[in-house]
């Protein structure tokens, strides 16, 4: 698996606007880990109250309780995230993040406005992500709602670098 | 005292006569006319090169050097782009240096991932921009501020602080 053919085109695209697969893969990320993380904070919460107690706890028998912990736990995650360095767990591992339209990085108050506007894309039957294939700025709903754009932040040069390094390993060692 | 009574006064006089002369000849020469008539290539062809920075403290006249200033008038990023990195990869040890400091397995597969994904952005992109009609060149890249002109990227930076 050699990534000469797809990481040399793709030099020098820090800060342009990342496609449609880049951030949807990101967010499955997101997904997964903020699953995982309240699955886990759950398991630890009843854990530590049958430790105190002695009950047995689990909060998925508190339904509307277990939801709304649920929501408040993806606000937290995706806007905490996004207003400390404009990026999430999955938006870091594919290498993109969040800014303004202008490009300068993103405050508090977008990063709330961006995670209260998020669900408003998918509750119009996903139409709301369709700008980020077609808009001529890859601007999906929730972006023109809160004034952001994703753009690439990843160093493809230095991934090119490394590349480039690795295959001269062999006839320098 | 001189021997010959007179003889300093006609001394004095034959000084006065001469500096009167020169001053009348050389207000009566045209030094442009003169200069141009005078072969300089030729001139400067005898100049012992060699001797005269043989006789420079070139030492000296580095510490007259302002180096600071000089880098400051230097274009660094543009002196950087013309700099022929995978050739250098190629000539030197660097590769090696950098891959065993900087490569591992996560940020190969990072690299590998991240790749990926912008190469099926770019193959989508294309395929909406064949739907729609529109050249790819005529969309705009990124946010100006990062991806515009140095000098725009610049201002647009200090206007927003």
């Amino acid at each position: 698996m050699a990534p000469a053919s797809t990481v040399a085109p793709i030099e020098g695209r820090q800060g342009h606007y990342a496609g449609a697969v880049s951030r949807l893969v990101a967010f499955g990320a997101d997904v997964g880990a903020s699953w995982g993380l309240f699955t886990l904070g759950a398991a630890a919460l009843a854990f530590s109250v049958q430790l105190v107690s002695g009950h047995n706890f689990s909060l998925s028998s508190h339904q509307i309780v277990s939801l709304v912990a649920l929501v408040v736990w993806e606000f937290v995650y995706f806007a905490y995230q996004w207003a400390s360095g404009g990026k999430t767990i999955g938006m870091a591992l594919l290498g993109i993040r969040v800014v303004r339209t202008d490009g300068s990085p993103i405050g508090p108050r977008q990063a709330v406005v961006r995670t209260l506007t998020l669900p408003l894309s998918f509750l119009l039957l996903g139409l709301g992500f369709i700008g980020i294939l077609t808009n001529r700025d890859r601007h999906a709903l929730h972006d023109r709602l809160a004034g952001t754009a994703v753009v690439y932040s990843w160093d493809a040069r230095a991934a090119r670098l490394r590349w480039l390094a690795k295959k001269e390993i062999p006839t320098s060692a | 005292m001189s021997p010959v009574p007179g003889s300093s006064r006609m001394e004095q006089f034959a000084q006065a006569v001469a500096e009167r002369v020169v001053n009348v000849v050389m207000d009566a020469i045209d030094i442009d006319a003169l200069l141009q008539r005078i072969d300089v290539d030729a001139l400067v062809a005898r100049v012992d090169v060699d001797s005269v920075v043989s006789r420079v403290d070139v030492d000296k006249l580095i510490d007259r050097v302002d180096v600071e200033k000089i880098i400051e008038r230097v274009d660094v990023e543009k002196i950087i782009q013309r700099v022929d990195i995978d050739g250098l990869m190629e000539r030197t040890e660097l590769g090696s240096i950098i891959a065993r400091s900087t490569s591992g397995v996560a940020s190969e597969v990072l690299d590998v991932v991240r790749a990926q994904g912008v190469g099926l952005d770019d193959f989508f992109g294309r395929l909406v921009n064949r739907v729609l009609r529109r050249h790819a060149e005529d969309l705009p890249l990124g946010p100006p501020t990062l991806v515009g002109p140095p000098q725009v990227r610049a201002e647009l930076t200090a206007g927003a602080g």
